[in-house]
């Protein structure tokens, strides 16, 4: 159940990722745009000639403050059409459609039952009510979009293969789809007319909570966004503050026919935008709403950075090269793009505590840069390129954002200081630290060229990549499912129990694989939408039914002797004479096809536990039974040849398979007389099947033997 | 990867004899081979192949995985057609 909820907020949370993704490009146009239409910039700066109202470049820049800003304004619809394409099984496209049609119908219904009401005299609250695709309807947020979004997908993926009647076939299947959401839509629109206000309640105090707790509630929200990072769930998590109620609601002065009036805006991002397009109304962004994102740039563009030099420095001399390219790399992705993952999961997954410790000082920078009224926007993540937009182009004054470098550098040594601290002190196997001669974690491209030009055949890398995940995944017809977010592939597989974690973590390149039921991530960083479609083009491809990693040196075989701690010796089960296993007059035996061993002539038929174990395999015909020590020694004990043709004459087995056994306990009994008489040798092999685990097994001199005397020696 | 369907028809079934010659059939070559039966599936060893319980007229199904797998699996077809 816990891996269901899991799966499925997965796959929320990349549905995301396609109207996010969106957020750069717009809020490009509208960083550029907003602040250099920005009367007082252009003012300061005296460009009234070449920016000023009237001029060409002008008009450009308004259009792209606009082209921008109309985004940001119908992120809802957006989120219900990417929600949909996302959680759509097949035939994303239709569903796609009609979670626009749900979007419109539903709040096309609930415009109607507001200008019902107000007709009859209702008067809504101030913020209850807004614009949406143009009706005056309900104020949802984003929230009316996920509502669309995952209504529309679960009526689809039940629908789009509806069969109707031969007269209304041509309305079946997937055109039966948009219809069913028409007419679904009206009733969710009328009863989300009646039950909203009550979340909206909710959400506003929740919001109303958020603001009030002040800086510790901004510490808890940067904490838990933080911390659940490992998990992918963060997106699902800070959303609603970026872009609902429960963010807060804030006052945003704005110009409407040359007036200026105030709007409410609901959510921290949206705020902070609608604030910068009508940046000359304001003194200063508005730290209450950026909380949600100011202090990432703190950590992003410094800590992180920081974190990666000392983790370079305590790498071992001999593998700090190839450390350094992908630390290097890794640094400069978090300080540009704010894309973290590639850092984190470098030291997440083999030094818990230093994420414990990234989580604590991330909490912490986002109430230093709230407390320090630092009012940096962010499209997506805190590095270079967004604190350049939003940051210093609207100027200092505005936004506060000379605090970052500051507060940065102290970051900066911060977490150099403590990591190098930490990794030492722990001895923590963080990447060129590891044990022996064992390849650096996460290759490099070099190596990969280097593995690739080794190989014998000159597939292309991609392809070579691909097979590799494929395996790793447990084959192609385990797949269910790939997608991808920023630097995770994100696949729901049909059996986790076929998922191979150690080719997916040692053979890929991947700095760290998530596995929680179904839902499996590989994080690859920044270039996993080429890893993704690299995929999905050799999924496709005939190729994928048998995937074969041609240039791999080493094997997925499992490493042999992996439990080869033993060494001693085993004791005897019978009680006779003992023989070598070449004696045997079977060559199956005596050839040590089953592995090596020794052989007792019995002149008592039982058959007693050598050792404290469990066993492992009975025969249906009861001459033969297999047992495992608890030390891991594998050992057959075959009551005479050929005696499987007696068909459990002359046997009484006493134990079952998986049965628990005790070093005496009586395992079989057995007639010999009945034996011989029916022609067959009574000779009993004993035979250690696991014998490649071992560097050597050999019986020990011939005689006489009773129970309990040793009678192979294991090394 | 490489799959195929095999229906026993010795009298027997996989007892220790023959488990042992296709244990040693398949370590001929690198592939990892899998048997399955039912619900149960193994890795080639003596062992767990006798633990399958696989009698006359039991269809297993083999799986081999690795560089050398075609001839891995002809090779053990061969074997199972011949000796089970």
């Amino acid at each position: 159940m816990k891996s269901g909820v899991f799966g499925v907020l997965q796959r929320i949370g990349r549905s995301f990722m396609l109207p996010i993704a969106l957020l750069p490009v717009a809020g490009l146009l509208l960083g550029l745009g907003g602040s250099f239409t920005n009367e007082s910039m252009i003012e300061a700066y005296n460009l009234q000639n070449v920016l000023g109202e009237g001029t060409a470049l002008n008009a450009v820049l308004t259009v792209m403050r606009e082209a921008g800003d109309v985004i940001f304004g119908n992120l809802p619809i957006l989120f219900a059409m990417g929600i949909a394409l996302g959680m759509a099984k097949k035939e994303k496209e239709v569903a796609t459609l009609a979670a626009a049609v749900g979007f419109f119908v539903m709040h096309a219904s609930i415009a109607a039952m507001v200008k019902i009401a107000v007709a009859g005299g209702k008067v809504f609250k101030d913020g209850q009510l807004a614009s949406v695709v143009g009706l005056n309807s309900l104020q949802m947020g984003v929230f009316g979009g996920i509502v669309v979004g995952l209504g529309v997908a679960a009526l689809h993926n039940r629908y789009y293969k509806k069969e109707l009647p031969p007269a209304l076939s041509f309305f079946g299947g997937t055109r039966f789809v948009p219809i069913v959401v028409t007419v679904a839509y009206v009733f969710v629109g009328i009863l989300m007319y009646f039950i909203w206000p009550v979340f909206q309640q909710g959400i506003a105090l929740i919001g109303e909570g958020m603001q009030s707790a002040g800086l510790v509630g901004t510490l808890i929200f940067g904490l838990i966004k933080r911390a659940l990072i490992p998990f992918g769930l963060h997106h699902v998590f800070y959303m609603p503050f970026w872009y609902t109620e429960i963010g807060g609601v804030f006052p945003v002065k704005e110009m409407v026919d040359g007036a200026v009036q105030t709007v409410n805006v609901a959510g921290g991002q949206k705020a902070f935008f609608a604030e910068l397009a009508n940046m000359q109304l304001i003194t200063h962004f508005n730290s209450d709403a950026t909380q949600y994102f100011s202090g990432e740039f703190i950590f992003m563009m410094f800590g992180l950075p920081g974190a990666a030099l000392a983790m370079y420095k305590c790498a071992k001399p001999e593998k700090k090269a190839v450390v350094g390219g992908l630390l290097l790399s890794a640094a400069l992705t978090s300080f540009f793009t704010g894309i973290t993952e590639p850092i984190e999961f470098t030291f997440l997954f083999v030094a818990p505590v230093l994420f414990v410790i990234h989580v604590i000082l991330g909490g912490l920078a986002y109430m230093i840069a709230h407390a320090l009224n630092v009012g940096v926007g962010l499209t997506f993540s805190g590095g270079l390129i967004d604190l350049a937009l939003f940051g210093i182009l609207p100027g200092n004054s505005k936004t506060s954002w000379i605090w970052i470098p500051i507060i940065g550098a102290i970051y900066f040594v911060l977490y150099y200081g403590i990591f190098t601290f930490l990794i030492k002190k722990l001895d923590l196997k963080t990447p060129g630290r590891e044990e022996g001669d064992g390849e650096v974690k996460l290759f490099t491209k070099d190596d990969y060229r280097g593995r690739e030009s080794g190989g014998a055949v000159s597939e292309n890398k991609g392809d070579e990549l691909s097979a590799i995940i494929t395996i790793g995944l447990g084959g192609k017809a385990n797949i269910s499912d790939v997608d991808c977010c920023a630097t995770r592939l994100r696949v729901t597989v049909k059996n986790e129990n076929l998922v191979k974690q150690e080719i997916l973590k040692g053979q890929t390149g991947a700095s760290g694989v998530v596995c929680k039921g179904t839902g499996i991530q590989v994080i690859f960083g920044p270039r996993v939408t080429i890893v993704k479609s690299n995929l999905e083009d050799y999924l496709e491809s005939p190729a994928s039914d048998s995937p074969v990693i041609v240039s791999l040196k080493e094997e997925p075989k499992p490493a042999a002797a992996p439990s080869a701690a033993f060494t001693g010796n085993i004791s005897s089960p019978l009680e006779g004479e003992l023989i070598p296993l070449s004696e045997v007059p079977d060559d199956v035996f005596a050839g040590e096809i089953l592995g090596k061993g020794a052989a007792v002539i019995p002149t008592v038929g039982v058959v007693k536990a050598p050792f404290d174990g469990t066993v492992t395999s009975v025969a249906e015909t009861s001459h033969a039974i297999g047992i495992t020590s608890d030390d891991g020694v594998e050992v057959l004990i075959h009551v005479g040849v050929d005696t499987v043709k007696l068909g459990g004459k002359g046997f009484s087995i006493k134990v079952k398979e998986d049965d628990k056994i005790k070093k005496g306990d009586i395992l079989n009994e057995f007639d010999i007389a009945l034996i011989k008489e029916a022609g067959y040798p009574v000779v009993t092999p004993v035979i250690i099947t696991n014998t490649d685990d071992y560097t050597d097994v050999s019986n020990l001199p011939k005689g006489s033997v009773t129970f309990g005397q040793d009678i192979i020696e294991i090394k | 990867m490489k799959t195929f369907d095999y229906t026993i028809t010795d009298e027997i079934g996989i007892h220790a004899r023959p488990a042992g010659l296709l244990v040693k059939e398949a370590k001929k070559f690198k592939s990892l081979v899998t048997v399955t039966l039912g619900e149960k599936t193994v890795k080639a060893s003596a062992m767990a192949l006798m633990g399958l319980g696989a009698k006359k007229g039991s269809t297993i199904t083999v799986n081999v995985n690795g560089e050398d797998e075609d001839v891995s699996a002809a090779t053990i077809e061969t074997f199972l057609k011949e000796n089970l």
